[in-house]
């Protein structure tokens, strides 16, 4: 495979440059050679020419591999927007492009949450659809006419080159040009970050990743140089970060935690001052500029430690400022160290209230209920990272070792990182950038040893004494990669070194491990991330393969044969793609902000059918769209989500619903025979099985034979009174119920009483006599029928 | 004479007043039950009871309050861990109903221990413990008075659910703070600023990287090992068949864990993460070569040997997993 080449073919080129530029240092001559480009000649004959092409060139094949290895949907399947909020945020992206920005920002969509509504502008992170119509625009400025879908569907790939190069810079600035390559190739393949950032995953996370890492770069930048230039590019960076993710938070508390602990290590420093503070302020006012964080940075408990640790600094900048001019140190010492002591509480009080809102938000039964929130397990640790995870530990211990400023950052960041990660599987992917780093650190010291000639064998690179001059003179460390290696003719040691048959062994050990590391992402990428999940497929024996592509069918017909205006009811997972594909109001979907609603859809759906009808009238529901998998086996449907439905609903109506109800007495949660009659009578069972008894779906089998349960369902005989079958896909993974309106009266069983008046009253008065009378009018008496029996 | 005088008068009473007399015995006989619970309500929020104590109060006709009774076995000979467990729980929901300030009784709640009513049990025909049953104050106890234990656990907010529905008492579950992990903490931070305080003239340690780097180490490993899954999900260390006696300490699906497969993922991942600083420590050591060449092929038959060791037991948790190294 094409993508699975580029890949191992940027690892190959990424592990030998960082050895490969100490071949450049050792033979200089070698470079003349390299004839061919008589212009460049000069500046290639310096091994620092060749080292900023070999650079070049890898990190512009770690972004092509990046890119490219995110393109499996796209080839297998076709240009498409995957799973589920990416709708979202794709119908969002359509209507700002259609109908411009500010009606974008004043979109109130009528269309969801009926008959709620929600505020779209309000509540979303606008920097994707903004990111995306902007992109889209310049195009078409251009006059290279794209659809806006497929902008949205090879953004997130675009961003991960990006990340690539911001990883590279970041991880330049704390280790050295190697190790910052090393960390591109990484991030450019590791599982942990295509799972968010695959072609039509047009979500939120796959810029994010790339503001995370360019505004940490940017810090790390500004602390080193302690310049408003770099901070001020920081805050701008921040305010993209912040108007692309919630995930914000983590740097709004990570950068800080440094700031603070660099205090507490005594490094404090003028550079740290400016740099805060800036960012501080300028972060701040940016970071209120868009409508759905609003006035949250100064009122919620996460900006709190910001705010604190931004109080604390300029105390103690003012303490300093005053050490110089009095002369009572002890004094001021008891005061410094009073001073942080508070502060520390304060900063771990916050941390903590912090940690129980989080840990309180995880047994909430709709949180619970997405497989996102859930703790990790080792095994998700090792998927996603492979070797990485196992080998980041030794470039912590590397970084700690030789600390510096920025390297507190690093440490700080994997700590904090590995933590979230541990406690929510989602947060994995802010885990990974760190990760990709510190392995690049701990690879590349490996490989700067190793791969050398073994004549030249120099002390360790002397990072200490690099980082005091770093101190010292904080101006010029842009390119200290460079610098450290021009140690290596000053201090030769008499002593032998390994033995070229041992660093060769190493060496080649390595780099197969690191291209296990790349051929397991090509598997893993290939074949868990790389599923749109709008689209399914599925191959027989012979490798051929089967599209099912009933979800679209199913929208596709809602679209075109449903009232313009039909309200129809789903699961709240289906909601987004409704209104993305189907374009028809939905009563829940995926911005789960009204869990009383949801309980209500999950309370009808619970009920048994007069019960639901009532619900379904008072919510004005047209069509109900179930997902049953039952006929192809599909694991993802909505028997199998049914109990996280009767959950929610009873945590709102616990006098009608109770979760008990729809176990067997021994606690199993059956579709068949022994299943408990709530379950066989309530209306998801009666949509999802409908009809499917009559259904043999192979001799082996009875009809009604359930393969995704494996069990013969055990009520075959369903029948509707409110309902009635509209449309089932091709796979039946699909079924639409039309809600039928109220019905007529119902005939009575028995005659009316038939009353016949025993005395009939007739008036004494001839027709002459009456009041007045039409002429040629059919002449009616009344109290007299026209015909007796 | 006077004796059957006596006699026939006695008799007259007795035909006189029997009906109202059966009336007002029995009110008696039901007050003084109720203050007799009410006392010992009052002394222990969960009455304890015996086979004697269970027939007269709880079994016996006239009675005008619920009970609440847990059936477990609390000797330490039986065994049992879940009945301490659901005792705990239990304890908890009838402190939180006794003391608080809808307290009246019309519930109570009682148990009864296997070792001092086992004719209780056997009376009820009841062969597991713990047993949660409802006794309501009228009528026979239905299907729903006994409680679903293997459905609904026995966190005591399912039991109040339980109970409210059975009896219209609602209690508010309160748990009385736990202030172990806070004192505990406070006492560590103690410890810890004594030995600083102690230490203050040579205060070296806190700036020594080695024990910073391994503390960090420590963490990052442990997180990445999955024990924040142990922790919130609590599995058990491992897996014992109870057909074959084989010990299993790898969960055979990727979804879960044991606790003793996660120390093991611990331990190899120190090692490779080991392997790697002894083979950046071998080149660049002061150490004379024939040391630094043992740890070279120290540190890379670490990394080598734990890492494919790893793999192999990655496979063999996540089923379809093509690649291996070294170890099938």
């Amino acid at each position: 495979m094409a993508e699975h080449h580029a890949v191992s073919d940027g690892k190959h080129k990424a592990s030998t440059n960082a050895g490969g530029s100490v071949h450049g240092n050792s033979r200089p001559g070698a470079a003349g050679g390299g004839g061919g480009k008589g212009g460049l000649s000069g500046g290639l004959t310096q091994p620092a020419g060749w080292q900023s092409l070999l650079s070049f060139s890898i990190l512009f094949l770690a972004c092509l591999a990046g890119f490219s290895s995110r393109l499996f949907a796209v080839i297998r399947f076709e240009s498409i927007i995957h799973e589920f909020d990416p709708w979202f945020n794709y119908r969002s992206t359509h209507h700002l492009t259609t109908n411009g920005f500010y009606e974008f920002l004043n979109w109130f969509d009528e269309r969801a949450w009926y008959p709620l509504g929600r505020i779209v502008g309000g509540t979303v992170y606008p920097g994707l659809m903004v990111t995306a119509g902007l992109i889209h625009y310049m195009l078409n400025l251009l006059h290279i006419t794209v659809h806006i879908r497929d902008v949205c569907v090879f953004l997130a790939p675009v961003f991960s080159g990006l990340t690539a190069i911001s990883t590279f810079l970041l991880t330049r600035e704390l280790w050295n040009q190697g190790a910052g390559l090393l960390a591109a190739c990484f991030i450019a393949i590791v599982p942990g970050y295509i799972s968010r950032s695959v072609a039509g995953s047009f979500d939120n996370e796959g810029i994010a990743i790339f503001a995370l890492q360019f505004t940490y770069y940017l810090w790390v930048k500004s602390v080193k140089t302690g310049s408003v230039f770099w901070t001020i590019g920081c805050c701008l960076s921040y305010f993209y970060m912040v108007s692309a993710w919630g995930g914000y938070v983590f740097i709004i508390n990570l950068i800080p935690l440094h700031v603070f602990v660099l205090m507490l290590m005594q490094r404090y420093s003028r550079r740290v001052y400016i740099a805060y503070s800036t960012f501080y302020i300028v972060g701040l006012v940016l970071s209120m500029q868009i409508p759905f964080v609003g006035f949250q940075p100064i009122r919620t408990s996460e900006h709190m430690a910001a705010a604190g640790v931004f109080a604390l600094l300029q105390a103690y900048a003012f303490l300093q400022y005053l050490k110089d001019r009095l002369t009572r140190q002890e004094f001021q010492t008891l005061f410094f160290l009073g001073v942080s002591l508070a502060a520390g509480v304060v900063f771990l009080t916050v941390i903590y209230l912090t940690y129980t809102g989080l840990y309180a938000k995880i047994h909430i039964p709709i949180i619970a209920s997405v497989s996102e929130h859930q703790p990790t397990t080792w095994v998700s640790f090792f998927f996603d990272l492979h070797i990485l995870v196992c080998t980041f530990p030794a470039g912590l211990w590397f970084c700690i070792k030789n600390i510096n400023d920025e390297r507190v950052f690093v440490a700080l960041y994997a700590i904090s990182a590995v933590y979230f990660a541990g406690v929510m599987v989602r947060l994995m992917l802010t885990l990974t950038p760190v990760v990709c780093m510190l392995s690049a650190v701990a690879f590349s010291s490996v490989f700067e040893h190793y791969m050398g000639d073994d004549t030249k064998r120099e002390k360790p690179p002397a990072e200490d004494s690099s980082d005091e001059d770093d101190k010292r003179n904080s101006g010029n460390l842009y390119d200290k990669a460079g610098k450290v290696r021009k140690h290596v003719s000053e201090q030769e040691k008499a002593e032998e070194g390994l033995g070229p048959n041992i660093k060769s062994i190493v060496t080649m050990l390595m780099l197969m491990l690191l291209m296990m590391f790349a051929v397991h992402c090509t598997w893993v990428t290939s074949n868990a991330y790389s599923s749109p999940s709008v689209v399914l497929a599925s191959y027989n024996h012979d490798g051929t393969r089967n599209i099912l592509d009933d979800f679209r069918e199913a929208y596709y017909w809602l679209r075109q044969n449903t009232d313009e205006h039909a309200r129809v009811m789903s699961w709240w997972d289906y909601g987004y793609q409704i209104a993305g594909m189907a374009n028809r109001t939905t009563l829940v979907d995926n911005n789960t902000w009204n869990n009383s609603h949801i309980a209500l859809v999950g309370k009808a759906m619970s009920s048994n059918e007069s019960a639901a009808y009532k619900i379904m009238r008072s919510l004005d529901v047209d069509y109900v769209l179930i997902i049953f998998g039952g006929v192809i086996g599909y694991s993802g449907d909505d028997i199998n989500k049914f109990l996280w439905m009767v959950r929610i609903a009873e945590g709102e109506h616990p006098k009608d619903i109770r979760e008990s109800d729809y176990f067997t007495p021994q606690g199993e949660f059956r579709v068949d025979k022994a299943g408990s009659p709530t379950l066989l009578n309530c209306l998801m069972y009666k949509m999802s099985y409908y009809r499917f008894g009559e259904m043999q779906l192979d001799f082996r089998t009875p009809p009604g034979f359930d393969r995704t349960r494996n069990a013969e369902i055990g009520n075959k005989d369903i029948k509707f009174q409110h309902l009635e079958e509209a449309f089932t896909s091709e796979h039946w993974l699909v079924r639409i119920y039309k809600v039928k309106n109220l019905d007529n009266r119902e005939p009575l069983d028995h005659k009316l009483r038939s009353v016949v008046p025993k005395q009939k009253y007739t008036s004494k008065k001839t027709a002459k006599r009456k009041r007045g009378h039409i002429k040629n009018k059919l002449a009616l008496r009344k109290g007299k029928k026209l015909q007796k029996k | 004479m006077f004796g059957k005088l006596l006699i026939s008068l006695f008799v007259v009473i007795i035909f006189y007043h029997d009906p109202a007399d059966a009336q007002k015995k029995k009110e008696t006989l039901l007050s003084e039950k109720l203050t007799q619970m009410m006392e010992w309500a009052s002394k222990r929020s969960v009455i304890r009871m015996n086979g004697d104590k269970f027939r007269r109060f709880v079994k016996a006709p006239p009675r005008n309050y619920s009970v609440v009774i847990m059936f477990t076995a609390l000797q330490p000979q039986r065994q049992c861990g879940v009945c301490r467990q659901a005792d705990e729980e239990f304890q908890v929901l009838a402190n939180s109903w006794r003391y608080s300030s809808a307290f009246t009784n019309k519930v109570f709640f009682a148990s009864v221990d296997f070792d001092e009513g086992s004719d209780v049990f056997q009376m009820l025909s009841m062969n597991s413990a713990p047993t949660f049953l409802h006794f309501p104050s009228k009528g026979k106890p239905r299907r729903s008075d006994t409680y679903e234990l293997q459905v609904r656990g026995f966190a005591a907010e399912q039991l109040a659910r339980w109970v409210a529905d059975r009896t219209d008492v609602q209690i508010r579950v309160i748990r009385p703070p736990n202030y172990a992990g806070p004192l505990l903490l406070g006492f560590l931070l103690a410890v810890i600023g004594g030995l600083a305080y102690l230490r203050r003239h040579n205060l070296e340690f806190l700036f020594n990287k080695n024990v910073w780097a391994f503390s960090a180490l420590c963490f990052v490993l442990i997180m990445t090992s999955g024990q924040m899954w142990n922790h919130i999900r609590g599995p058990p260390y491992a897996h014992k068949n109870p057909s074959t006696g084989q010990v299993s300490y790898i969960h055979g699906s990727s979804q879960a864990q044991f606790v003793a497969e996660t120390h093991i993922v611990l331990l190899f991942n120190a090692a490779i993460t080991m392997g790697m600083v002894l083979l950046c420590e071998a080149a660049t050591s002061d150490m004379d070569i024939g040391k630094r060449k043992i740890m070279c092929v120290a540190g890379i038959g670490l990394v080598m040997l734990f890492f494919s060791w790893l793999l192999s037991i990655f496979r063999a948790k996540y089923h379809g997993y093509p690649y291996s190294f070294l170890m099938g």
